[in-house]
């Protein structure tokens, strides 16, 4: 028999509320469902978010200069330059498409908890990374043997300090690179956790998604 | 007003950027242009794909937890049931 105290009576006065069907065991129904208010992304993931817009601006305007001398002149490239190594340098494009490509298997490799194919696909990035430098450097020393330095004419400056730059940031993230593949080869990154990971790749994307941008401009345009 | 509109609309040297004083038909005058509008351009393309990137990951994370939360429940017990009344 219910106690007094606690059970409702059948003519009890609910004040124009209606009268709630009574649950197993008593009590509300379920609260609704509460929205989780944790972030999409981490701090790190949304700050070289904003770091790559930075550097997209940056590269704007660059471009931005070299397009007022590209469309102000009537002849281009200019008469008596060296010519630039088109051949190579396209397939040194898909050396570096095909990192990206790999690096992105690495982060594949992560989510599922895969260490060994993780620290090889990340080996193989670094590795394609690194022959994209070492052929860029090679076909600078040749057009600085054949006359084109930074200083020798505008075409020149435009050229180093466009392709250069974009060399430079190809270098930093190679770095970067080989000090995620440490932390990988430590066991750092894990399904759950790999930001580190995921901002390299981040970088290293932006990187290689600029160079056809910068080639079909340079060297095709 | 209408007549400093007038005058600037029909004159065909204020084509010419405001910076270079070659005047219009010259080419550094549209490679200045269309530098200028390149770059114009720019920042909106790179807010517009950062503020996309932001919405695609919010949504795509929305739709997993919303999945999550309406999973069937891995052990059917009696008050998961609706008979229950709970």
């Amino acid at each position: 028999m219910a106690r007094s105290s606690t059970a409702r009576r059948l003519d009890e006065d609910l004040g124009g509320r209606e009268a709630k069907q009574p649950a197993f065991g008593g009590g509300d129904p379920p609260a609704p469902p509460v929205w989780s208010n944790a972030p999409i992304g981490s701090n790190a993931w949304v700050a070289v978010l904003m770091f790559l817009g930075a550097e997209a601006m940056f590269f704007a305007g660059l471009i931005g200069a070299y397009l007022v001398f590209r469309l102000g002149s009537p002849l281009w490239p200019p008469p008596f330059q060296p010519r630039l190594p088109v051949g190579v340098t396209g397939l040194n494009t898909l050396i570096l498409i095909a990192s990206a490509v790999t690096m992105h298997w690495s982060l594949k490799a992560v989510r599922a908890s895969n260490r060994q194919t993780l620290i090889r696909r990340l080996v193989y990035t670094a590795a394609l990374g690194g022959i994209f430098l070492v052929i860029q450097g090679f076909e600078w020393l040749r057009l600085i043997h054949y006359g084109l330095t930074v200083s020798s004419s505008v075409y020149g400056g435009l050229f180093y300090t466009l392709i250069g730059f974009h060399g430079l940031h190809v270098f930093g993230a190679l770095i970067w690179l080989l000090v995620v593949l440490l932390q990988a080869r430590r066991g750092r990154f894990s399904k759950e956790r790999h930001v580190g990971l995921q901002i390299c790749v981040m970088y290293w994307t932006f990187v290689v998604a600029l160079w056809p941008v910068l080639y079909g401009l340079v060297y095709l345009y | 007003m209408c007549g400093v509109s007038t005058v600037l609309i029909t004159n065909p040297l204020v084509h010419a950027c405001a910076v270079c004083v070659t005047g219009a038909g010259d080419p550094t005058t549209d490679a200045f242009n269309w530098s200028v509008l390149f770059l114009m351009a720019m920042p909106y393309l790179v807010v517009g794909s950062i503020a996309g990137g932001l919405f695609y990951t919010y949504r795509r994370t929305a739709a997993k937890r919303e999945q999550a939360q309406t999973a069937e429940p891995p052990v059917h017990l009696a008050w998961n049931d609706k008979e229950s009344g709970r």
